[in-house]
């Protein structure tokens, strides 16, 4: 619990501040989390300790960041396979996260998903989906499901701009809209869909925001690199969604500091344009802003302190962590955990 | 508002109950007085009833599994999961797993005979089989074809040739073997390996200390299955079903009771083994024995068993046998009674502890013990005896184990070793 | 006992699974006020209301979508897929998401919903409207389908389907729509993964499915009337899983077997199962397994050309008796 002890003098900026401080601490360190393991995980893949593919989110924290402080345990949330931030917002463990990644048994699906795929629903996280748009129309059952029980939770769907031009976007908001779902759609506009910058492919400027009123929705855009601003409207639109209010559209704009994925050194970019980006690193901005509210230095250390000393300890386990027993190959197909389609 | 489901008290000595079926699923609304699970103790079987009511969230302790009382089963009225509740205590995988996963389709085993007959007939698959399991003569049934100027011989034609052959006499006595050649010499050489098994045999013979049991089996009630699904177990399998599966299976039961006769020893340490890889001795036309190894014969029934030892004697027969067919027994059987002998003390391949022997298995008088008195009857009689290595257990333990054998081959319901008819 | 089309038990085994269980849901397109366009879902709307039985746009990938969303999370949903063909719209929630969210999710979900779809020819549709598809649903990991052949089927079949915990392709066939059976009152609940010996016999076995089972069975009496051939018909009913065991204890019995398939011929169901009995059943052969189908080409409209190209009785029993004397 934070308390005036964890600022220098009382001020005005903290009585006027609708936040508040345990969740400024609670924002920043997610971001701050985040953003380590992340890091963490871009090492082990180049020593060869993640296979496959992975694609991060460093530079976007404050998306997932601002979400997971705003949404209530029991909301649902669904990302794309760029999810590990997302994943970590709802409170999965790091050894959960980069065990899979690590394809170990310690991971979050026993290395039976993997990256793409990280699932934790005794978090929320109903899966991190690798088809494009794919889990928009999921997300949509989700909140049907809690409009037709009277839950009072929200489903929320984190995607990408590239996702704006898919034909399962286009149905699921349509969807949404016209049987007033309690959903919430987040596009973080990163610029880039894959190695094509958005504005290349796509009719409109703003690949979400400019569609909305197509579905009778708000148009909204926000700086999704300020935690602050992502929480209030992310409050905003659950309360909405919980209230019967129906669906939202969010446009977050963002950035990524890495390639697509692991694989991609992101040559396609400005020169100049990563730098900018820099300057408006969403970590960067949130410890300025803790400062601003008269945190203290040592409380802020401590936070990024802690942070470390997490992904080591989940590093070493991932890596006394053993791969899952074989008996998993057949596992899990079916609901009875086993794979007979035949007698 | 969260509430949970406990496993009650339910008796003044019971300390666990095992939940046997539930009768909601997660997700049901359940009332008050709703009747939630059964649960068996080893005192009663009880149903359990709801004290409260909500929807039911989670089961933490599915059919099968045991829970302590006062340990929570179940919760309802929180948060929906999705989870499929963990139904028995053993790994997911293997409840439903049936077979390996690169065995989708069980491809036969057995083989029948060429494809093509003398002159280019071709004979169906079908065909292949009847005529090697019937025993019939392929080069007179391809003649016969011909003559009536066809080209393949089908199975409809082979069930005629085998309906058309006089019914061969079975003997009540198995038949003598045919006599050795006489050699013209009086010095006979020992093959490579006689020479390896003579070495072998000696090491084994003069290192442990062999002891020789041996207990009286009546095997009537063997027999009465044997007998009433030998027809069917030849026609599936294209081979005799004898006594040896049953004794094989029972033995396997028996070892899991008393497991130090499945284990190696060293001298010092008696290291019990998990699974029961079976040794079946084989003699090679009386010009050697291997001891082809049936692996994990524990997890076979009888009819896999069978089907395994067929496999392995045929190998050894054919010389077929790798080092991994002939590696890693933990236990061996001896198997004498073709020749009508009435017991055998074998000697034990070390590293184990025992052998197993059975011998010829014949109607002899007994008594039997009815309501009315007792009375002489014939009975299916067989001894079955164990050499078994006295360090590593005492005859109390040797005995007690062919003890639980008998007890097995004479009580257990071996109609169940089969597949229930369709 | 009643007698009942195809089409009314579709509607009353949805009736009898939403009636015992709150958490069944229905959605689709035209499937609640207008009934359905193959008039399989009368009365639902008016029974249920709009909260549990709900028309959607014109969106397949939303509807199957929506439906795994609510599966996982607690309902039961039913879906419909108007045309069989139209799984093609929507395949990758088939085949790459409903299928594989357990086995990925190391077993966190369940997804226990089904999908019923109006499959099969011979109503002149045309070629993107009468295609038999239950093989493309079956060739992917993780789903179950099934396609009934007679009314009773159809509820029996879908109370099975909706009571199942995982995923499940619910073939109907169009051309079945009108066909009458006989169908016993009360609750009617079948068991996936079982074939049904329809017709005994001995002489060879005919495996069929849907619209070509009472073609098998039609063709089956000429067999023994005609030709003294004394065929016996399984309806496999349940392609995933596969009732195995039925089909090679027939195979063991009569040494012969014939698959009547109507998709087209290149990896249709029945080729499957000819491998398994050529495999496992090997040594119970008598001659060659043939597959009587559909040829490998786009359906016409022209009625006498798709009567031509779907499987008939007719050219059932001239491939029996042709192969079996030859």
């Amino acid at each position: 619990m934070a308390s005036v002890k964890d600022a220098t003098a009382p001020n005005d900026r903290l009585r006027n501040d609708d936040i508040g401080l345990d969740r400024r601490l609670e924002l920043f360190r997610l971001q701050v989390e985040i953003r380590d393991c992340e890091k963490r995980a871009f090492d082990l893949f180049l020593q060869n300790l993640i296979k496959g593919t992975s694609h991060l989110s460093i530079g976007q924290e404050a998306v997932a960041a601002g979400f997971g402080v705003a949404m209530r345990k029991g909301d649902k949330s669904f990302c794309t396979y760029r999810g590990h931030a997302h994943t970590l917002a709802r409170g999965a463990s790091m050894e959960g996260m980069l065990g899979e990644l690590m394809l170990r048994d310690i991971g979050l699906m026993r290395g039976k998903g993997g990256s793409m795929h990280l699932t934790s629903v005794e978090h929320g996280v109903l899966g991190s989906y690798a088809i494009v748009g794919a889990h928009l129309p999921i997300a949509c059952g989700s909140a049907w499901r809690a409009q037709y029980l009277g839950e009072k939770d929200v489903s929320v769907c984190f995607f990408g701009d590239g996702t704006t031009n898919i034909g399962a976007f286009h149905e699921a908001l349509n969807f949404a809209a016209v049987w007033k779902l309690p959903v919430v759609f987040v596009c973080e506009n990163n610029l880039y869909m894959e190695y094509t910058p958005i504005s290349e492919v796509t009719a409109v400027k703003h690949p979400a925001a400019d569609r909305a009123a197509a579905y009778g929705l708000e148009r909204i855009v926000v700086d999704g690199n300020d935690a602050d601003v992502v929480y209030r409207t992310a409050l905003a639109a659950l309360e909405m969604a919980r209230d019967g209010g129906g669906p939202s559209l969010i446009e977050c704009l963002t950035y990524r500091h890495s390639g697509h994925s692991r694989a991609d050194p992101a040559k396609y970019r400005p020169p100049g344009e990563l730098e900018e980006w820099l300057k408006r690193d969403p970590v960067v901005i949130y410890r300025e802003r803790l400062r601003d509210f008269g945190v203290k230095q040592e409380t802020i250390d401590a936070v990024e302190a802690e942070s470390k000393r997490k992904v080591e300890a989940a590093t070493e386990a991932c890596k006394a962590s053993p791969q899952a027993p074989v008996e998993l190959l057949t596992a899990d197909v079916y609901a009875d955990g086993g794979w007979a389609w035949r007698n | 508002m969260t509430s949970t489901i406990i496993m009650p008290q339910l008796g003044e000595t019971v300390a666990e109950g095992k939940v046997l079926a539930w009768f909601k699923s997660i997700g049901d609304e359940i009332r008050e007085g709703d009747n939630l699970f059964e649960v068996e103790t080893d005192k009663v079987t009880i149903e359990v009833q709801a004290v409260v009511a909500g929807r039911l969230s989670e089961i933490r302790v599915g059919p099968g599994a045991t829970a302590k009382v006062g340990e929570v089963v179940a919760v309802i009225g929180g948060d929906l999961t999705t989870k499929a509740p963990v139904s028995t205590a053993a790994p997911v995988a293997k409840a439903s797993q049936w077979r390996s996963p690169f065995e989708e389709v069980s491809t036969p085993t057995g083989r029948f005979g060429p494809a093509k007959g003398p002159n280019g007939i071709h004979l169906t698959p079908l065909a292949r089989r009847l005529i090697a399991q019937g025993g019939l003569d392929l080069a007179g049934l391809a003649t016969e074809t011909q003559r009536r100027g066809e080209r393949r011989i089908d199975g409809a034609a082979v069930r005629a040739a085998i309906s058309a052959r006089p019914a061969t006499p079975t003997g009540p006595l198995p038949a003598p073997p045919p006599p050795l050649p006489v050699p013209e010499c009086n010095v006979i050489s020992l093959n490579a390996v006689r020479l390896r098994t003579a070495e072998r045999l000696t090491e084994n013979w003069r290192t442990i200390p062999h002891v020789f049991q041996a207990i009286e089996v009546d095997f009537t009630a063997v027999n009465r299955v044997r007998t009433s699904r030998k027809a069917d177990f030849h026609a599936t399998h294209g081979f005799s079903l004898t006594f040896l599966p049953f004794i094989a299976r029972a033995t396997c039961l028996a070892i899991a009771a008393y497991p130090h006769i499945n284990a190696r020893f060293d001298g010092k340490a008696l290291t019990l083994s998990r699974d029961v890889n079976l040794g079946i001795a084989v003699d090679l036309n009386h010009n050697g024995l291997v001891v082809p190894v049936v692996r994990r014969a524990g997890e076979l029934t009888a009819i896999g068993l069978a089907n395994a030892i067929r496999r392995q004697t045929e190998k050894a027969k054919a010389g077929k046998l790798s080092a991994d067919d002939l590696s890693e027994g933990t236990y061996s059987i001896s198997n004498n009674g073709a020749f009508g002998t009435t017991f055998t003390a074998p000697i034990i391949n070390a590293p184990q502890v025992g052998i197993l022997s059975t011998d010829a298995i014949r109607l002899k008088p007994a008594v039997v013990s009815t309501h009315e008195g007792d009375f002489i009857a014939p009975r299916m009689i067989g001894m079955i005896g164990q050499s078994f290595d006295h360090r590593a257990f005492d005859g109390a333990y040797s005995a007690a184990f062919l003890s639980r054998l008998k007890q097995i081959l004479e009580t257990r319901n071996w109609n169940e070793e089969f597949p229930s008819d369709l | 006992m009643a007698e009942l089309t195809y089409r009314d038990a579709v509607a009353r085994g949805i009736a009898q699974e939403m009636e015992r269980d709150e958490r069944v849901v229905f959605l689709g397109e035209d499937i609640g006020k207008a009934g359905g366009v193959f008039k399989t879902t009368v009365g639902l709307y008016e029974k249920f209301g709009p909260r549990r039985v709900r028309d959607t746009p014109i969106s397949e990938q939303a509807i199957l979508g929506a439906a795994m969303g609510a599966a996982m999370t607690g309902l039961r949903p039913i879906a419909e897929i108007m045309f069989a063909d139209f799984l093609a719209v929507c395949f990758d929630y088939v085949a790459n998401e409903m299928s594989k969210l357990r086995y990925m999710s190391n077993g966190q979900f369940a997804c226990p919903l089904v999908i019923r779809t109006g499959n099969g020819g011979g109503v002149r549709f045309g070629a993107q409207h009468s295609q038999a598809v239950e093989n493309w649903t079956m060739m992917i990991p993780g789903v179950k389908v099934v396609a009934p052949s007679s009314p009773m089927d159809v509820i029996g079949l879908m109370a099975a389907a909706v009571r199942d915990p995982d995923p499940v392709i619910f073939h109907e066939h169009k051309a079945l729509y009108a066909i009458k059976g006989e169908v016993p009152d009360g609750e009617i609940v079948d068991r996936l993964g079982t074939a049904k010996i329809l017709r005994p016999g001995r002489d060879c076995t005919i495996v069929a499915l849907a619209l070509m089972v009472p073609r098998a069975l039609a063709a089956a009496e000429t067999l023994q009337h005609e030709h003294g051939v004394d065929a016996e018909v399984i309806d496999v009913r349940s392609l995933v899983p596969l009732d195995t065991q039925t089909i090679l204890g027939s195979v063991a019995k009569t040494g012969r077997l014939f698959t009547v398939e109507e998709n087209p011929r290149l990896c249709g169901w029945g080729a499957e199962i000819a491998s398994i009995v050529a495999d496992e059943a090997f040594w119970d052969l008598d001659g060659p397994i043939v597959r009587i189908t559909t040829p490998h080409i786009p359906l016409p409209a022209a009625d006498h050309l798709e009567d031509l190209a779907l499987p008939s009785a007719a050219r059932i029993v001239d491939t029996v008796r042709r192969v079996l004397n030859g």
